[in-house]
């Protein structure tokens, strides 16, 4: 037949059809094995005839009535676009990047909520801590059963002593005990984070109610004079476990900040802004909770001397806050 | 009625996406039943590795029973948080349910799928559906009230994604991406091509112009998706009775309406359809050119 006698639209595709043909099989390749693995001129096909596909498909939607081709075409373009705007960054770089840059800075912009978020803690913690001596009945009332494990106003000093300088974690359980806490306070770091975006109320309520659990935990053995003692055991992975928990609960409260006062954007846009600093946080925020449990895990039971436990947990405080502060700074 | 809300008509199309280009692209929002049924595959496989691991350190015999429950509920964390988030990164926005499920993660803006959005989209999925699942089903009778909120929680998060259009649960209105069906190019033959139309079919069935007027887009993409099935060859006995009917029919119904007088023998209905197809399609092209989008065959009702 000859070539006047189609159709226009007819004649539309028979002169691309051969790039289409080649941009469904690169994009094909680019499905199975990356972008980042194709040849120089594959990829460079690849983006150009991602272009030409998309003003070809612009035309033929004013052009033509072929069906067959129009689904063809949204859908061809569709996979290119998916291809062609993939994330291009390797998980490693990721990695560097977010330790070297964008975790510490990110922890600087939200200082503020931080700053409220160890506030939740600490307001909860003084007042779980008078309470306690107010009426030390309090202490059942806070402390969920599985978490006291044994130590209450009932408990005997010697005992809480005991579980405090014990060389030999296996015997009493002790290293259930810790990763029951590590799951425990993973938990309660993910609800204080993903329930921040609630108008910020549930992640302080929940930062409170542990900061109620943490201050009666340590009125209790300070009431029996152990208050050093209870100091050194916290302080080897506490300083740690629980910043982790107030970090988490700053971002939370960035996210709820965002929906309760969104200024200019809609919510849902500002809460899409605040999440890219929140989620960094949230990130900050597990990695403590990993290092927390490790140190826990060994560190605790292997140090006895008390004022070596107040070192290292403090030290590794100092660490992580000379990382937020120091890392990821422009040199100007 | 009151309380029916006025249309609003400026909101776009749910099942497009606007690249930078600037071309709206056609990408159909997933499924519910999808998800779940990609969502249900992740955690089958997170939950295989965790048991696999779990097993293996039973029996290397190196733990206490104790501390083995405990590291149990702190594998399931720590294979499953990283799990969707690296393999939403690596596979751009598709964990291995999704690859089954043929469906994808995209960002709702149009750009590139963004680090932070997918490990803020799967970190809120642990806050929103598995933290209280898991809650649900190790809480027993004794604590009622714990047990009907973390319920109630979850109900309402998985409604969530009910109530918008983008079918995005909270963890998607976060990050600002959505799930999509992913579509999958088929390139089919060009009717106006196929039927390799010899000059002597074109003038054996003329149409004149007023008889092309009466149908529209609709009823032209019908007949196309028509002559497409009159091409199939393995057809049974009966259907292809029963489709050479249907082509009959839809002659002689052509016929009627567009009043075309010469009689069509039947073994020529579908050479007929052919060039009536190619004329219909030269005449509404060449209408749409000039402005004149003629989408169904009411299109003369509705102009005035």
């Amino acid at each position: 037949m000859d070539e006047h006698d189609l159709l226009r639209s007819a004649r539309f595709r028979r002169e691309r059809e051969a790039d289409w043909r080649r941009l469904e099989e690169l994009v094909g390749e680019a499905e199975k094995h990356g972008v980042g693995r194709m040849g120089f001129e594959a990829a460079r096909d690849l983006a150009a005839l991602y272009r030409q596909a998309t003003t070809s498909l612009a035309i033929a939607r004013e052009i033509t009535l072929d069906k067959g081709l129009l689904d063809y075409l949204e859908a061809l373009t569709a996979r290119a676009y998916l291809s062609v705007y993939a994330p291009q960054e390797r998980i490693g770089g990721l990695v560097t990047r977010f330790f070297r840059e964008s975790g510490p800075q990110a922890m600087r912009r939200s200082a503020w909520f931080i700053v409220a978020g160890f506030l939740s803690l600490g307001l909860g913690a003084l007042v779980g801590y008078l309470l306690y001596f107010e009426n030390a009945a309090w202490y059942h009332v806070f402390m969920p059963p599985d978490l006291a494990q044994g130590r209450g106003p009932g408990a005997s000093t010697e005992y809480l002593r005991s579980i405090i300088y014990d060389s030999d974690p296996d015997s009493s359980g002790l290293g259930a005990f810790a990763t029951f806490l590590f799951s425990h306070n993973t938990r309660i770091a993910i609800f204080v984070f993903g329930l921040g975006a609630f108008l910020c109320a549930p992640a302080i309520l929940l930062t409170f109610y542990n900061g109620l659990i943490f201050g009666a935990f340590v009125a209790l053995h300070v009431d029996r004079g152990l208050g050093i003692d209870i100091g050194g055991w916290l302080s080897v992975h506490g300083v740690t476990e629980l910043s982790a928990i107030c970090i988490a609960c700053g971002g939370g409260i960035q996210l709820g900040m965002a929906v309760l006062f969104p200024g200019q954007n809609s919510r849902v846009v500002a809460l899409r802004k605040a999440g890219r600093d929140a989620v960094k946080l949230a990130i900050v925020a597990a990695i403590m909770l990993v290092v927390a449990a490790l140190l826990e895990g060994f560190l605790r039971q292997l140090i006895q001397d008390p004022l070596t436990r107040y070192t290292v947990g403090w030290g590794v405080g100092a660490l992580w806050l000379a990382w937020f502060a120091l890392a990821g700074r422009r040199s100007t | 009625m009151i309380f029916r809300r006025k249309p609003r008509v400026d909101r776009p199309d749910p099942n497009q996406v606007l690249p930078p280009e600037g071309v709206p692209l056609r990408l159909e929002i997933a499924g519910l039943g999808g998800r779940l049924a990609a969502q249900i595959t992740d955690v089958l496989i997170t939950g295989v590795a965790a048991i696999a691991i779990i097993i293996l350190l039973a029996a290397l015999d190196m733990t206490s029973p104790d501390t083995l429950n405990a590291l149990a509920a702190l594998l399931f964390f720590v294979i499953r948080i990283p799990y969707y988030a690296l393999s939403e990164l690596a596979w751009n926005g598709q964990t291995l349910g999704k690859r089954l499920m043929k469906i994808k993660v995209v960002s709702h803006d149009g750009g590139s799928l963004q680090t932070h959005a997918v490990v803020l989209r799967n970190l809120m999925k642990e806050a929103e559906v598995f933290l209280p699942g898991t809650l649900l089903v190790t809480l027993d009778e004794t604590t009622p009230i714990t047990s009907s909120i973390a319920l109630a929680w979850v109900l309402g998060v998985l409604a969530v994604p009910l109530f918008n259009r983008y079918r995005r649960r909270l963890g998607d209105l976060m990050a600002g991406t959505h799930v999509i069906q992913l579509p999958v190019p088929v390139f089919l033959k060009d009717q106006a091509q196929a039927g390799q139309l010899s000059a002597k079919d074109n003038s054996e069935f003329g149409f004149l112009a007023h008889q092309l007027d009466h149908y529209g887009a609709l009823e032209l993409q019908t007949l196309e998706t028509l002559l497409r099935a009159s091409e199939r060859r393995d057809l049974s006995p009966s259907a292809y009775k029963a489709q050479k009917k249907t082509v009959e029919t839809i002659v002689d119904k052509i016929r009627n309406k567009i009043s075309y007088a010469d009689p069509v023998k039947a073994e020529d209905s579908v050479r007929f359809l052919r060039a009536f197809y190619n004329a219909q399609r030269a005449h509404l092209e060449q209408r749409q050119l000039f402005g004149d989008r003629r989408a169904d065959k009411f299109h003369s009702q509705t102009e005035d």
